[in-house]
């Protein structure tokens, strides 16, 4: 099995406050750490397993500036063979855009594969589209919310979906195919920092995005936005115990605690 | 014929609530609504739509995302090319609008929450939910998937009954339904509990959740938890809350450590009462929550454990 296994360099927000420049134009991220994406994390594991089962290698891809080099060092740590950057100096909103992108640098440089891992989305842009798109562009079939992989067989996966509520669903995909992995389908091993660095010594290739196509945007960002305020929470002030007691005063109200 | 399509979203027989926000959004976008759904014995709200395509198959056959390129392209033939088409942000809906997009080479924004008619805008988060993008369209048609809860109070009804019609889908090789498979029952129902202590990614580590187990004890609140905490295994999958878990109600829901994603505000928004512990004042479940402290949760763990105790 030889697996490509999507991973994007993402700006780890959660706990930044994030300010939107001039008038819109652009989320201010100087300051904000960056992070492979989450759910890439658990597919670049479920990849690496794959391939220790099955036999093959695994290809860590990465679309964007020279800094995502980063995650593919961390892909290689985890256990794939190879790490390819596909440089694009512009950040690419539009999902689409970056699907006709993977699907002509795949077929332009005739990557062979049998299976395609992408994340369910990026915590950025939480778009959840690529790996569809990029599926149906190169004719494959494809699924989302993979939360198992069952059986791995030469011609077909059998795999299981995450559905709303905890409720799953059995699937079988022929292969080659595109799969997006969701979070917590297993317990991605620790890298260390020396771990990354060793990776570091295994050559990565760069490919220049302007020598694929990518089509022209189909959608346009014309404008961020702060949330708006929806009411919002009565909040509670003071020194610690004070807040505390506050809180416990509501808990006591609220007849769930004496 | 100028229209929007609308892709119900049916699950082991249940015309799931959501759509309601695709029918909202129908409406707001103003050209008439056509409603596809597989034919079946489902409580469809026809008042809401212009039209209705029931497609003769199979709810799996029709959830399955490269069967949905044939049925539509089975929806075009009979309607003509719709302006735009509208799938719910699900876990059917997001995969199957994606490769739809691929397939008809259509423009796809996700997750939108919001629609300004006259500017022509989409409204979409980034960043769960601490900022959002403003959107257009290059004029064309468009694929959207819909944020439950966004639109359902715009659906209008409609003076005529729609009319309904009935089309035909092949089901494809390469992608097959084998079976669902139920989660496993567990003792402890989180749903059925009147306190529920939440904690998020914000615990941090696993060592420290021990910790909350024991505050949930001594305020005799069940512990639940945010996906990442249920991924990394720090609690059992019977205690997530959110879209993928449950879907719970009690009394008071004390959030300790949570962001406010719209996957995990859809599992609790409608508790009877909602306080946040979080250490970012712009997190954005502060705007769910009735009740808000910005602080370390540890440090509020343990005050509220010495003084309950005390
Ligand atoms: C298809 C799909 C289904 C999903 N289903 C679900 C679901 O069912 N349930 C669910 O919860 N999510 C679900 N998610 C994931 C969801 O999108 C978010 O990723 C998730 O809810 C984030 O969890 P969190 O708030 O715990 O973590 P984060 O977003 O990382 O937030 C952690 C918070 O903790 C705060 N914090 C950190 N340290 C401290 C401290 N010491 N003191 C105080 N505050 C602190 C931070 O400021 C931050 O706000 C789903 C996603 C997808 C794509
Ligand atoms: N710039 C990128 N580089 C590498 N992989 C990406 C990139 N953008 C998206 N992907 C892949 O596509 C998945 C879904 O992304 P999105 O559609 O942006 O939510 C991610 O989890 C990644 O696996």
């Amino acid at each position: 099995m030889n697996i490509l296994v999507f991973t994007k360099r993402v700006a780890a927000t959660q706990e930044e406050e994030l300010r939107i420049t001039g008038e819109g134009q652009a989320v201010d991220l100087s300051k904000v750490p960056f992070k492979v994406n989450d759910w890439d994390n658990y597919s670049v594991e479920e990849a690496v397993r794959i391939v220790d089962k099955a036999g093959g290698s695994v290809t860590a891809i990465s679309i964007g500036d020279a800094e995502s080099d980063e995650v593919l060092r961390r892909a290689i740590a985890m256990g794939a063979k190879d790490g390819f950057l596909v440089e694009t100096g512009d950040v690419l909103n539009d999902p689409f855009a970056r699907g006709e992108l993977i699907r002509s640098f795949i077929d332009k440089e005739k990557i062979p594969f049998d299976i395609i891992l992408t994340g369910v989305q990026s915590e950025d842009d939480q778009f959840g589209a690529v790996g569809g798109i990029a599926a149906a562009l190169m004719g494959l079939p494809y699924a989302s919310m993979v939360i198992g992989i069952d059986a791995v067989e030469a011609d077909h996966v059998v795999i299981r979906r995450e559905l709303e509520g905890g409720l799953q669903e059995k699937v079988k995909v022929t292969v080659p195919c595109v799969l997006s992995i969701q979070s917590g389908i297993n317990e991605p091993r620790y890298v260390s920092i020396m771990g990354i660095r060793k990776a570091s010594k295994v050559e990565r290739k760069v490919f220049k995005a302007d020598g694929y196509e990518k089509g022209s945007p189909k959608i346009e960002l014309t404008k961020w936005v702060y949330p708006e305020k929806k009411g919002g929470a009565t909040m509670l002030d003071g020194e610690l115990a004070d807040v505390c007691g506050q809180l416990l005063g509501i808990l006591k109200e609220k007849g769930v605690c004496q | 014929m100028s229209y929007t399509l609308i892709v119900a979203e049916v699950r082991r027989g249940v015309f799931e609530e959501r759509n309601l926000d695709s029918l909202g959004l129908g409406a707001l976008l103003g050209a008439q609504s056509v409603l596809l759904v597989p034919d079946g014995a489902y409580q469809v709200p026809d008042k809401f739509v212009d039209a209705i395509v029931k497609v003769k198959a199979a709810e799996e056959v029709y959830l399955n995302p490269m069967n949905m390129g044939r049925m539509l392209e089975a929806a075009f033939a009979a309607k003509g090319k719709p302006d735009n088409i509208l799938f719910t942000q699900s876990s059917s809906g997001m995969e199957a609008a994606a490769y739809a997009a691929g397939l008809f080479g259509m423009p796809v924004i996700t997750d939108v929450s919001g629609y300004d008619r006259d500017a022509g805008i989409f409204l979409k988060s980034y960043y769960s939910d601490k900022v959002f993008g403003q959107f257009k369209t290059a004029g064309v048609p468009a694929i959207l998937t819909v944020r439950s809860g966004s639109f359902r109070e715009f659906a209008a009804e409609k003076t005529a009954a729609a009319a309904a019609e009935t089309i035909d889908a092949a089901a494809v090789e390469t992608r097959t339904f084998v079976e669902y498979v139920e989660e496993e029952k567990t003792d402890i129902d989180i749903t059925k509990a009147e306190f529920l202590l939440s904690v998020g990614r914000g615990v941090g580590n696993q060592g420290e959740v021990s910790g909350y187990e024991e505050l949930a004890g001594i305020l005799k609140a069940v512990l639940s938890g945010s996906r990442p905490v249920i991924d990394k295994m720090w609690l059992p999958k019977a205690r997530q809350v959110g879209t993928s878990g449950k879907t719970v109600k009690p009394k008071v829901y004390l959030a300790m450590g949570i962001s406010g994603a719209f996957q995990h505000i859809a599992g609790m928004k409608d508790s009877d009462c909602i306080i946040a512990v979080n250490k970012d004042p712009e997190a954005p479940i502060f705007q769910y929550a009735h009740y808000g402290i910005v602080g370390d949760i540890h440090k509020v763990r343990d005050k509220l454990k010495e003084l309950a105790k005390g």
